[in-house]
């Protein structure tokens, strides 16, 4: 079976876990556990009729206290961007990593999801904000981990991007 | 990365197992891609993790996919310089006992052999997962309470800017109902004041805004002082004025008061412009009264044009009503209102008085004309040159002096007593009686071409009784008079006492209402006149009779009042006939028809 690897990429808080525990357990905490490294998750999907394992490595959130490891990105067969739409500074923090993942992967599809949907009207990011990523080439979607809205979507859009690689997204910035 | 120099010899492979097992980490040796040969004993934690370890020849990336990612073909550092290391970085594993572990794998090759170190991140790394957790935590939390505070500010200031937009609506309401308002702290000071009302009181807002109101609205000193009285009192407010604002464009304004409900002792005043309806009120009541004539009566009303009418000719008047009616002050009206009114008002009592002394008094007379006549005396015609003689009680004329008048009314010239020369005058002359003078033409006691000369223009006074409608506003008036003189505050009549008034017969007349309002202003003690205040005959509690009853009693009884009064006056006449509530005309008649010769 085909395996591809892809990293969870955002600031600390922004809900990668939770995304990755939906995903593959189809659980959720509403407890924040901030994680440490790197955790590695396995999920099995079926993308244009071929199975793939997808290798989920849930990155530590980046900030000051720590910066994502090039090694971890190493080897990545695309990556998700993972932003916080209460927290507009999140958005400023995907942005830096799509450059530091683009550098040490290169142009490796990715897609972008703005999580906490289900706190919409507490939103920071503004359609604005979203219209300058999607004119930057960035596939921006919304979803909610503690929902479970747009997660399937999320990690089947990249596995198909992968498995399709014309056309990727890229960073056209 | 690292770069060690140094390499180990087969010799030490003895020693080097056995540090690597005292210590807390797996120490595989790359043999073929994919394969790693144990060194040593793998440390306690393996088994728990990964299983126990069968043979000493693994493939780890089954192990691990973590490290089968990181394993995947030829690691950069074996490649590189020997003695280069490299960490991995942590990474998390799930145990066989439902727990999860983190590691950390090194990569180092020191000569050809090609290592791998994988340690269990212990008690430091926990430490550190606790300070990052914490200070994340507290991120969070500053990041939600910057949020909250910043959502309070949205609110504060969208709360600040609807309270803005209110009043700016509240004052665009104020200026379109041309409401006149201002509004008073605690300490009197204004703190508000409306467009309307700074264009009211003809005032600029930097004259009016954070000034005491007692200097800055320009009242006279006792609307000051009743305002402030008002603004003192507990009571939730009222209307007081109106008040005359003094200035530029003066008016009168009347104060609505009411206590601003947020705070009990601010004042919210709401000024009225009464400047019009003032005027309408003045000059109603200008229409209400006549010179010192008072009443609104249709009656009334007629009179007051009668005597513009009659003030317009020259020609004699007889005035006729019941004592205490006012046909003094009708006379005094018409001499007013005429062309004469410059010229003397000379009033005269033809009453009690004999043929010559009216004679005298009339005409005078000359030093000599009689015994007692020390001295020219000039008559009241004389003395009357060019204006106005009344000649009130000319029922009461002796005939003699009747004939001398007739002849001064016919060919307007007197002749002195004690001279042979008549004089011409130039006098209005204006007459007035009780009497019913046709009677007394056909009882003979009056002349009838006399009369026939002296009614040439009439006006007949109604009773008191016959226009009850004008009491009300005669009794506030003198009660206004009484009060002005006396230094009183009384206000208001009791609507019983009201009642009283118009139902008593007033055989006196104004003057006996005068009277008892005189009365009723001394006996009252508060701030309203209560029945009990009035004289005793009109509650009806008294067994001393009213004037009219008074006529009628015996002679011997009057004769006693008249003495009575006579006596508590000190011999004053005007003041006895006051206290009985009669003029001095009907006082002196009678005098003279009851024989009583006071020594005064």
């Amino acid at each position: 079976m085909m395996q591809k690897k892809i990293c969870m990429l955002g600031g600390f808080a922004v809900g990668k876990t939770s995304l990755v525990r939906r995903f593959v357990s189809n659980m959720f905490s509403d407890h924040y556990q901030t994680t440490i490294g790197v955790t590695v998750e396995k999920k099995n999907v079926t993308v244009d009729n071929r199975d793939v394992m997808l290798m989920l490595w849930d990155l530590y959130g980046d900030d000051e206290f720590q910066r994502v490891r090039d090694s971890y990105l190493r080897g990545s067969s695309g990556y998700i961007l993972v932003m916080d739409g209460t927290r507009k500074v999140t958005l400023d923090t995907a942005l830096a990593l799509q450059q530091t993942a683009a550098r040490t992967v290169g142009a490796v599809p990715f897609v972008s999801i703005i999580n906490k949907a289900d706190v919409r009207s507490e939103w920071e990011i503004t359609e604005c904000a979203i219209e300058q990523l999607r004119e930057r080439g960035w596939p921006v979607l919304f979803g909610s981990a503690k929902l479970g809205q747009g997660v399937e979507e999320l990690f089947v859009t990249l596995a198909t991007r992968m498995g399709n690689p014309s056309p990727r997204s890229t960073d056209r910035s | 990365m690292k770069s060690r120099q140094h390499d180990f010899g087969p010799s030490d492979d003895s020693l080097f197992n056995d540090v690597l097992s005292s210590l807390d980490i797996a120490v595989f040796e790359r043999e073929n891609p994919g394969e790693f040969r144990l060194r040593g004993l793998p440390p306690d934690w393996w088994s728990v993790c990964f299983g126990p370890a069968d043979c000493t020849l693994l493939d780890l990336g089954r192990c691990s996919p973590f490290l089968q990612d990181y394993l995947a073909g030829a690691h950069p550092v074996w490649e590189s310089t020997p003695g280069t290391i490299e960490k991995s970085g942590a990474w998390a594993e799930s145990d066989r006992q439902g727990g999860t572990m983190t590691l950390e794998a090194t990569v180092l090759s020191i000569g050809s052999r090609r290592l791998l170190l994988i340690e269990r991140l212990g008690l430091r790394f926990e430490q550190m997962r606790d300070i990052v957790q914490r200070a994340r935590e507290r991120t969070l939390a500053e990041d939600i309470a910057v949020k909250s505070h910043r959502k309070t500010e949205t609110r504060l200031m969208g709360q600040l800017e609807a309270s803005k937009r209110t009043k700016d609506d509240a004052l665009l309401l104020l200026q379109h109902l041309k409401l006149a308002a201002l509004v008073l702290d605690e300490h009197g000071h204004i703190t508000f004041v409306s467009d309307s009302g700074l264009e009211m009181l003809g005032l600029a807002a930097e004259n009016v805004v954070g000034r005491q109101w007692e200097q800055a609205l320009p009242l006279q000193k006792q609307d000051r002082l009743m305002i402030r009285e008002m603004l003192g009192l507990s009571s939730h407010g009222g209307k007081i004025g109106p008040f005359h604002i003094e200035g530029p464009s003066p008016c009168w304004i009347e104060m609505e008061l009411h206590r601003d409900p947020r705070h009990p002792g601010r004042r919210i005043v709401v000024l009225n412009d009464r400047t019009e309806l003032h005027a309408l009120r003045r000059a109603l009541n200008e229409q209400a009264s006549f010179h010192d004539l008072m009443g609104k009566s249709p009656a009334m009303l007629r009179i007051y044009q009668l005597v513009q009418d009659i003030a317009q000719v020259d020609t004699t008047v007889l005035i006729e009503g019941e004592t205490g009616t006012g046909k003094e002050l009708i006379a005094r009206a018409i001499h007013s209102t005429s062309g004469r009114r410059n010229k003397p008002f000379i009033a005269a009592n033809c009453a009690g008085l004999t043929d010559s002394l009216l004679t005298s008094q009339l005409f005078g007379h000359k030093r000599g004309a009689f015994t007692g006549a020390v001295n020219d005396q000039q008559g009241l015609f004389e003395a009357a040159e060019g204006g106005t003689l009344f000649l009130d009680e000319i029922g009461d004329i002796p005939s003699q002096v009747q004939t001398a008048l007739l002849r001064v009314l016919q060919e307007k010239e007197i002749t002195k007593l004690g001279e042979a020369k008549p004089r011409k005058v130039e006098v209005r002359v204006l007459a007035a009686t009780h009497h019913n003078l046709s009677e007394d033409v056909v009882r003979g006691s009056f002349r009838a071409d006399l009369l026939y000369r002296i009614r040439i223009a009439r006006v007949q006074l109604p009773p008191l009784r016959e226009r009850r409608k004008d009491i009300p506003l005669l009794a506030y008036s003198f009660l206004d008079q009484i009060c002005t003189a006396t230094g009183k505050t009384i206000k208001l009549l009791n609507p019983d006492t009201l009642r009283l008034l118009m139902s008593h017969p007033w055989p006196g007349n104004v003057r006996e209402l005068k009277s008892a309002i005189e009365f009723s202003v001394i006996s009252c003690k508060g701030k309203e006149v209560l029945p009990t205040d009035l004289p005793p005959e009109i509650t009806g509690s008294s067994v001393v009779s009213s004037p009219s009853v008074w006529i009628s009693i015996t002679d011997q009884d009057a004769k006693s009042r008249l003495l009575a009064a006579l006596s508590d006056a000190k011999g004053n006449r005007t003041e006895a006939a006051r206290r009985l509530g009669v003029s001095r005309a009907t006082f002196y008649r009678r005098l003279v028809e009851l024989n009583i010769h006071p020594t005064r």
